[in-house]
């Protein structure tokens, strides 16, 4: 609506949300519950209530936890899965993935930990579990396992309960509150800004949509908005983002549906296929992210992202 | 002639107190104070009320200055530039990069020898104030040239002049600078398109209204039952305004947002 508005005044085309078709063979995320798998065929039942039968490609791989066989994914498994020829072939799934990033209020436990997270004034709080094997693993990227610290890891959900399993970042070593600012931008503003693209789950699910950090407060009703290391300009909720994946070399335009008041804290870096720009510009729904190239066990793409 | 520099030492005295006290109101942006001045030295939750003590103490000696002559306001003015000094000294050596501070959030180049310079200067402009025998507001009624001197050295040994200058002529680009709603509202109900179309408009609030890079959209209904759309520019007195009828017909389906 903002965004057709906003074309009509300066009379130029609305531009429309989804992947660029110039991006080559469109990629498409079919998000549901495994009703069946073998080792050729999966049927998932999605959230319309809808049935869906794949085929596995011979190449495909598969997430839980840990990678292993697509067969080998358990009955009742949420999967987010990346499919090819218009959503027929499927050739990466993850299996119950899930995320958690916040600013940490709390560690309790001596061997599993339990950690509680802030994840944004309208996100509220989350308690995740780490389980043992995994604390070392994870101690390693966020040194500063104490309330006020920043914290952002993925793990897979198991009977209500979120295990994280691997850090999604290398924790910055500043608390919450101490973003540092971003640098000065004498020269103007580029029309697309280099920087690293994360994904959340805290998004309806199949909702194509981003969080951008750099809304007006007012506007987003978020006061915790219009923080980022990075010079971003100022959009809005309803603006539509043309997202560039550098490591993937995909482009598509999503819409920003909400704040990204927690992504903007983050001034770290994607290392996933180089070494990208400092700073988190956007935060995708896993649908977004997955039909973007991104893979949601990486956590990020570097990206260049403007107004689309 | 010993009293010439009151004037100086009271209104920099008052422009730091302002100024710190500015700072720490705009500590809503968080990380704002992890760069600046000798509140780096104490631990995280102490700076604020650090810089706080630190205006307050400025406030009181300026007025006990200006109003009274006091030996304690002196001696304490003397001292507070002396300790400064010894506090930059300090900043200096183990936070290199650090700004001083002194003015608040516009004094966050680190520490040199010219802001150093200039409590060393401040202190000895202190000390002789000890022995002025007026109040601090006689001098300002009657300025004379040694007051102009002072002022001189300091604007020499003032980077904040150099940061404020840099600051007008290179200001961050209008689309990451945040602008307020209500003053982008006035600028349109003062502009041309807004007098064609007022006697259209169902209300004169805004249904709908969001910030796109450097411009800002109100949306309007008029009594078509049309959405009428303003972009006011936000660089500028008297900024570009645009505008466009839509009607309800051509808009597509709307999205769903959640906020």
């Amino acid at each position: 609506m903002r965004r057709v508005l906003a074309a009509a005044v300066f009379g130029r085309p609305p531009s429309v949300p989804g992947p660029d078709p110039a991006s080559g063979d469109p990629l498409r995320a079919v998000i549901g519950e495994i009703l069946d798998v073998s080792p050729h065929v999966i049927t998932v039942g999605t959230e319309e209530g809808a049935e869906e039968r794949l085929v596995i490609a011979p190449w495909a791989k598969a997430w839980r936890g840990t990678e292993l066989p697509p067969a080998d994914v358990p009955v009742g498994s949420r999967v987010t899965m990346r499919t090819r020829r218009e959503g027929r072939v499927v050739e990466h799934l993850w299996a119950d993935i899930t995320r958690a990033t916040g600013v940490i209020r709390s560690v309790e436990g001596r061997k599993d930990l339990t950690v509680e997270l802030d994840c944004g004034p309208h996100r509220g709080r989350r308690t995740v579990m780490i389980p043992y094997r995994a604390t070392g693993r994870l101690r390693v990227r966020h040194p500063y396992l104490e309330p006020g610290f920043l914290f952002d890891a993925i793990g897979v959900r198991e009977d209500g309960v979120t295990k994280a399993l691997l850090p999604a970042t290398s924790q910055p070593p500043y608390p919450a509150r101490s973003v540092p600012p971003p640098p000065p931008a004498y020269g103007g503003v580029q029309s697309r800004i280099s920087g690293t693209v994360v994904w959340s789950d805290v998004f309806d699910s199949g909702e194509r949509g981003a969080a951008y950090p750099m809304v007006e407060r007012s506007d987003a009703g978020c006061p915790d908005a219009e923080v980022s290391c990075v010079g971003l300009p100022y959009l809005a909720i309803g603006s539509l983002l043309a997202v560039h994946n550098v490591c993937g070399n995909r482009s598509g335009n999503v819409p920003i549906v909400a704040c990204g008041c927690v992504a903007g804290r983050f001034c770290d870096r994607c290392v996933e296929c180089d070494t990208g720009a400092r700073g988190r510009i956007a935060e995708l729904s896993p649908a977004a992210f997955v039909e973007l190239g991104g893979e949601l066990a990486k956590g990020c793409f570097n990206a260049r992202v403007g107004l689309g | 002639m010993l009293a010439a520099q009151l004037p100086i030492l009271i209104v920099l005295l008052v422009m730091g107190a302002g100024a710190k006290l500015a700072t720490v109101r705009t500590d809503a942006t968080p990380g704002a104070l992890t760069r600046l001045g000798p509140a780096v030295l104490v631990p995280g939750r102490w700076r604020a009320p650090a810089l706080m003590a630190c205006a307050v103490g400025e406030l009181v000696l300026a007025c006990g200055l200006l109003l009274t002559t006091f030996p304690i306001f002196r001696y304490g003015t003397a001292l507070f530039f002396a300790l400064s000094t010894y506090v930059l000294l300090e900043l200096r050596r183990r936070r290199p990069d650090a700004g001083c501070g002194c003015f608040g959030e516009v004094s966050s180049t680190p520490v040199g020898l010219r802001s150093i310079g200039r409590t060393v200067v401040l202190t000895g402009m202190a000390v002789m104030a000890i022995f002025a025998p007026v109040p601090g507001w006689v001098p300002f009624i009657e300025p004379s040239w040694p007051l102009a001197a002072g002022l001189a050295v300091l604007a020499v040994l003032s980077p904040e002049l150099e940061e404020a200058a840099h600051r007008l002529r290179y200001r961050a680009p209008c689309e990451q600078r945040p602008s307020s709603e209500a003053v982008a509202l006035a600028k349109l109900k003062a502009s041309g398109p807004w007098r064609d179309h007022v006697g259209t408009l169902v209300s004169q609030e805004p249904r709908d209204s969001w910030r796109e890079l450097c411009w800002r959209f109100f949306a309007f209904e008029n009594r078509d039952h049309q959405h009428v759309v303003f972009a006011v520019y936000l660089s500028g007195l008297r900024p570009a305004v645009r505008v466009a009828v839509v009607s309800m017909e051509s808009m597509p389906e709307s999205t769903p947002v959640s906020v």
